[in-house]
């Protein structure tokens, strides 16, 4: 069964009453408790002081007969308070029972618990030890009160408590359930707005000034993350737009070609020359594909297997030997500077290709003769390869957007004669870092363009 | 070179043979993975080109019971670009194994490499028409002419060389002269090549390094002047 966060918050409500009543309870019987006993030992103390002080005085029979008359006037006639007086000498003894008395009560002096065997009655008990005085041996004298009344009145008010506090307990219960109901009302609200959303309505946000403060947290973080949703899903509308762009050029080219071939007849020469066209055409379709395929693997998180570790200087040595032909051919420098020590752990082919293509990059974008910057830098946990270019400055909208895929700061650019790239070269950049768990960076000032890529660590 | 290509989709495995054909080869294919199994147990193949998807019994099952029997280089064709099924067609015994989609030359290159494989030790001195090739001292003439190369120049010229007739893509030869293993989405081949030919070929007759448009570089010596050879780009 699904928790409900009503009969989670009423629960908790009724364990909270329930363990906050029940410590008063038990503190008030407490106190009644000690209350109450202590009037009985009061009453037990002012009935023995004063009959002490009688019995004290006097040793002879006749006073004797006096004290049992007072100790008959003095005990209730419901037994309440009862009077003993043991004593070797049988004619100074008194009160009821005294045989089961002599039996049961053997102890000391001071307080104790006395249960009457036959009555069943239990009586608080306070005696006291009375010297001899002329003809009256040494006595016991013995106060005892029932305490039947005493348990009475603790039973009755527990019983009360324990239905007071059920009842408050069912009370908190129900008031609980309402003030969740209410207070779960923005919950219930924001539930419906969130139902409303559709594709269609990406742009929709939750209302937040409307909400308590706790539940501002999550619908902000909702909104963040609808936000984001709305970026990828607009950039995947535009992917989808972007390559279909990309792959309809060639295919349009390959379609048209190839018509026109067979519209006449034609000399083998002429067919193989469509057929190299179309070739050319379906070389540029096929990298296109494996470009894609290799960052949607990286988008699907795949990390970078094969990792070695490696000397970065000398990596970059060997990449930029490979540009070597097209570096003389345009006269274009390239200096390595930083940390031509450093070392770090990576798939030196995904190196060499992300590198690569920064310094193609570099190369397409800056005039011949310009001299570029290969920088290696360490920073705490990451290893950063930057290409400084000289040439136009690419302006500050655009930097983060140029490992888009198929992202260009200039559209007429593309068609200007670029034949090597389709707008993915950046966006492997991004996808071997982040395979490498880095990332990236592009700055452009005052005429130098800088854009790099890290690669964590060893 | 005799051959068996194992594989179930149509066109591939047509215009495989016909190509492989074309080359000197003889193809014998198999259009599922029961045949190809047949196949490839009863004849003794130089290499099997083997699809790892396959009805009836899948690449690498063929592949595991072909091993129990015999050691014919396999080169695998899979579909799925994931590091597992190559990990798992090499540890099953595959020689080698291409991604598709593949290109025809990559394959082709792959083919001669195992046949190069088992052969004896390369030669140490390379001749194509007039041009000499002394691969230990890395040196190079045109008929009695020194050229003068660079190292790299050198070794793009002997991966042409040495692989004389054999058609190589651009991501070849970056592959063989720079170890860039990956397309490269660049013009530098094109460059190398066209700076080697103006060392190699440009002042000298015949002709012996090829622009094949669409494919990739080729050295050779041709019966004839190419006519529609493409100037140097």
């Amino acid at each position: 069964m699904k928790r409900s966060i009503t009969t989670r918050l009423v629960a908790m409500f009724a364990l909270g009453a329930l363990i906050t009543l029940s410590l008063i309870g038990a503190a008030l019987y407490g106190v009644l408790e000690r209350e109450l006993t202590r009037d009985q030992d009061d009453d037990l103390n002012t009935n023995l002081q004063n009959m002490r002080y009688s019995i004290e005085r006097f040793g002879d029979l006749e006073h004797w007969a006096r004290m049992q008359t007072k100790m008959d006037t003095l005990s209730p006639a419901d037994g309440s308070v009862r009077f003993w007086v043991l004593s070797d000498d049988p004619r100074f003894l008194y009160g009821k029972g005294l045989d089961e008395m002599e039996r049961v009560n053997q102890g000391e002096a001071g307080h104790g618990m006395l249960t009457m065997p036959i009555s069943g009655h239990t009586y608080r008990t306070l005696s006291m030890r009375i010297a001899a005085f002329a003809d009256r041996p040494p006595v016991r004298l013995i106060v005892g009160v029932d305490t039947a009344p005493f348990e009475h009145t603790l039973r009755a008010f527990l019983i009360a408590l324990t239905l007071l506090t059920l009842g408050a307990v069912a009370l908190v219960m129900a008031l609980g359930w309402w003030i969740a109901r209410i207070g779960l009302r923005p919950l219930q609200r924001l539930s419906l707005e969130a139902r409303a959303l559709r594709p269609k309505t990406l742009s929709q946000r939750l209302q937040e000034d409307r909400l308590p403060v706790e539940l501002e947290d999550l619908t902000v973080a909702f909104n963040g993350a609808l936000g984001r949703l709305e970026e990828a899903y607009q950039q995947l509308e535009g992917f989808n737009a972007d390559v279909a762009h990309e792959l309809r050029t060639p295919l349009a080219n390959m379609i048209g070609g190839t018509q026109v071939a067979l519209s006449r007849p034609r000399s083998a020469a002429e067919f193989e020359d469509t057929l190299q066209s179309n070739l050319e055409e379906l070389e540029r379709l096929r990298s296109i594909v494996n470009d894609m395929l290799f960052l949607a693997r990286a988008d699907q998180g795949e990390a970078a297997t094969g990792l070695t570790a490696a000397d970065v200087a000398h990596e970059v040595e060997m990449t930029i030997e490979f540009f070597e032909p097209l570096l003389d051919e345009t006269g274009t420098t390239v200096a390595i500077e930083g940390e031509l020590r450093a070392k770090a752990t990576m798939n030196v082919a995904l190196f060499r290709r992300a590198l690569s293509n920064l310094l193609q990059n570099a190369i397409e974008h800056s005039a011949p003769g310009a001299s570029l910057v290969v920088t290696i830098t360490q920073r705490t946990g990451a290893l950063w390869i930057a290409v400084t270019n000289p040439g136009a400055t690419v302006a500050p909208t655009h930097l983060p957007r140029l490992f888009d895929r198929f992202y260009r700061v200039d559209s007429s650019r593309h068609d200007a004669g670029d034949v090597h790239g389709h707008g993915l070269g950046l966006a492997i950049v991004k996808a071997v870092a982040s395979m490498h768990g880095g990332a990236t960076l592009a700055t452009s000032d005052a005429g130098l363009t800088t854009i790099g890529f890290s690669v964590a660590a060893a | 070179m005799k051959l068996l290509i194992v594989e179930d989709e149509p066109k591939t495995a047509e215009y495989l043979q016909k190509g492989l054909t074309e080359q000197g080869c003889a193809v014998d294919v198999a259009h599922n993975g029961v045949d190809g199994q047949h196949l490839a147990l009863v004849h003794d193949y130089d290499v099997i080109v083997l699809d790892a998807m396959l009805p009836g019994i899948d690449g690498f099952t063929l592949l595991r019971a072909l091993r129990q029997v015999k050691q014919t280089p396999v080169i695998m064709l899979t579909a799925r670009d994931s590091i597992e099924d190559r990990v798992r067609g090499l540890h099953d015994g595959a020689d080698d194994y291409l991604v598709k989609p593949f290109s025809f030359l990559e394959l082709l290159a792959r083919l001669q490499a195992l046949q190069r494989r088992g052969r004896a030790q390369e030669p140490t001195q390379l001749k194509i028409a007039n041009l000499q090739i002394d691969l230990i001292a890395r040196k190079a003439w045109r008929g009695s002419e020194r050229i003068d190369l660079s190292a790299k120049e050198f070794a793009l010229l002997a991966v042409l060389a040495r692989r004389q007739g054999e058609i190589l893509s651009k991501t070849a030869i970056a592959e063989l002269v720079w170890d860039m293993n990956f397309d490269s989405n660049t013009n530098v081949v094109e460059v190398a090549i066209k700076r080697l030919r103006a060392k190699v070929d440009n002042a000298f007759s015949p002709k012996l390094l090829h622009t094949i448009r669409g494919m990739g570089y080729v050295m050779e010596a041709r019966e004839q002047a190419d006519v529609d050879e493409e100037p140097a780009t």
